[in-house]
């Protein structure tokens, strides 16, 4: 790992996820004018650019870094972020990696749901309280959906992205608990402290975000 | 805690104690273990016990709510303003400790009850203020407004759940969630904009005349123009108070526990820590006596105090008392020797850092 030089100041820490996120979430911050490029194939986790420092992440891990100051900003998924809990400010909508987090049963199922699994606990006990839904929840870590066709659980909340999934494993969405997409994550102190370098990034990155959504 | 950090911690509380006491601020002891309370504002965060007669007691979890208590059985008819200052260890049943954010953690701080005066909000603001600079810290007040959120919404005819939700999304600056509630509840495109500028309504005084011009464009009410005349007032009183501090912050975004705060809240940010040092505000106690107080985090101070805090006197090792005397009357810190075998003082002293020994008033060096 190449050593954390002196910083100044108003030096930016930022939180990304690794994979493919990675490479949309470096670019646009690169169009919102922060002085970065795709670091290199390398196995360096920590990626140094002049006055800016990226930590690659597993993207559950962001909204930790963001929220205990570590890093200054970030970029995650709504879903991750609301699973996470943690309190954060979340001032630009990214509008990509779009996905929805749903119940999912099998199709014709309708029995009382008893037990859910999903990789989203939170979300999901948040989603059956408000429901009235006394069920268990099951904690899975992949496919989901597995557990909805065995009978491990009555039912699962997982993420849907295009539904093809759920159609090739007779599956259908029952509900949808909320949308999600990418955004863009700040922690509380360093919006204030740093605000002269992230205020500009944030304006920027809503014009672009709103031309990227315009017909 | 080993001596070093347990000699910062002391110095620390010994500094702002008498900062607190200098601006007239009495100390109080309040009992770490209180009656559980499920009305206590952090009763789903307080660690439980239960005592031999099957009582739920809580471990003290904030001070406010006790002082609050202290205040109302100890001194009803005050004289007000009372002025008190507390200090201890505060536990929370968080799932694990944190980075800067413990399970068991230290916090000092006062309470100023009775009065309701712009003049009292610049008071706390000057001394939370005056005690950063007694330890050393360079750090920026930020001050938020709660009601002013609540009064845009409530002008903004929003109500219940709705209403509860939008300041959850505003406190977390989240456009998108603002959004996604104003389509649910029907908001007008008007007025979901207001909301879209309160999310920015944040940074230097000029974030006063923002909001000003966005309470007359929205035809907001008595109550947010009312806000905002009164953060004027108190920004004006603070900096004749303080005047050699760095301008303060708004942001009036801030809606957390806006049920709670009655007043203005403020917290500080250290230069170099993205975690508060120091927060408080304006709140009602039981009865509806007024109050206003902040607290510090003394884990936090610490890790940005300037450094050298404490000044550590040298120390040195007496062979005798009035040897020991003579160096403690310089200042010195003196370790009387138990033995009078030499050459195991010197090896000790070696050991311990200990440059110098002394007898009588004649010093020695200790042989390397």
């Amino acid at each position: 790992m190449t050593p954390a030089p002196e910083r100044t100041p108003d030096h930016l820490t930022l939180a990304l996820p690794k994979g493919r996120i990675l490479e949309d979430a470096l670019s646009l911050l690169a169009q919102a004018g922060l002085p970065l490029t795709l670091p290199e194939k390398s196995r360096a986790l920590r990626h140094e650019f002049p006055g800016v420092t990226v930590l690659e992440l597993r993207n559950q891990d962001v909204p930790v870094y963001v929220d205990l100051g570590v890093a200054d900003a970030g970029i995650v998924g709504k879903d991750v972020l609301i699973e996470s809990g943690r309190a954060v400010y979340e001032p630009v909508d990214l509008r990509f990696a779009a996905c929805r987090l749903s119940l999912i049963r099998e199709v014709g199922a309708t029995g009382p749901i008893h037990r859910v699994g999903t990789k989203y606990p939170r979300a999901a006990r948040t989603y059956l309280n408000a429901q009235g839904i006394p069920a268990e929840i099951v904690k899975l870590s992949g496919n989901i959906e597995l557990a909805a066709l065995t009978g491990l659980a009555d039912a699962v909340v997982d993420l849907v992205q295009t539904g093809s999934t759920l159609r090739a494993n007779n599956l259908e969405e029952v509900d949808v608990l909320f949308e999600s997409t990418a955004r863009l994550v700040v922690n509380r102190a360093a919006l204030k402290l740093r605000r002269e370098r992230l205020r500009p990034v944030i304006e920027r990155l809503r014009e672009l975000v709103a031309v990227g959504q315009e017909p | 805690m080993l001596p070093p950090e347990w000699a910062q911690r002391e110095h620390l509380r010994a500094r702002l104690a008498a900062c607190f006491s200098a601006w007239g601020y009495q100390g109080v002891e309040l009992p770490a273990l209180e009656y559980a309370d499920p009305y206590h504002p952090q009763d789903a965060r307080a660690f439980k016990l239960i005592d031999s007669g099957g009582q739920v007691l809580a471990l003290r979890s904030e001070f406010t709510t006790a002082m609050g208590r202290l205040v109302q059985t100890r001194f009803p008819a005050g004289p007000f303003p009372l002025r008190l200052q507390y200090g201890g260890r505060l536990w929370l049943r968080a799932l694990t400790s944190e980075l800067g954010r413990l399970r068991e953690f230290y916090q000092a701080g006062v309470e100023l009850i009775g009065v309701e005066t712009p003049q009292a909000d610049a008071e706390l603001l000057a001394l939370a203020q005056a005690a950063l600079n007694e330890v050393g810290v360079r750090a920026q007040l930020e001050i938020g407004y709660p009601g002013f959120v609540d009064a845009v919404l409530e002008d903004a005819g929003l109500h219940g759940t709705a209403r509860d939700a939008l300041h959850d999304a505003i406190d977390r600056k989240s456009g998108a969630d603002v959004d996604a509630l104003a389509r649910r509840e029907g908001v007008s495109a008007a007025v979901t904009r207001t909301l879209h500028a309160l999310t920015d309504l944040y940074g230097g005084a000029d974030v006063l005349d923002a909001a000003e011009v966005l309470a007359q464009a929205s035809g907001a009410g008595a109550r947010a123009t009312a806000a905002i005349a009164h953060l004027r007032t108190v920004a004006a009183q603070f900096m004749a108070l303080s005047p050699s501090s760095a301008p303060l912050l708004f942001d009036l975004g801030v809606s957390r526990r806006y049920g709670y705060y009655t007043g203005l809240t403020f917290r500080a940010y250290a230069d170099g820590l993205n975690q508060p040092v120091l927060g408080g505000g304006r709140y009602a106690l039981e009865g509806g006596l007024p109050g206003a107080g902040f607290a510090m985090g003394l884990e936090r101070l610490a890790g940005v105090v300037a450094a050298g805090l404490p000044p550590e006197p040298e120390v040195v090792l007496a062979l005798d008392r009035t040897g020991a005397d003579h160096a403690r009357a310089g200042g010195l810190t003196a370790e009387l020797a138990w033995t009078d075998d030499l050459a195991a003082l010197q090896a000790y002293c070696r050991r311990r850092g200990i440059t110098r020994l002394v007898r009588g008033q004649t010093w020695l060096e200790v042989d390397a």
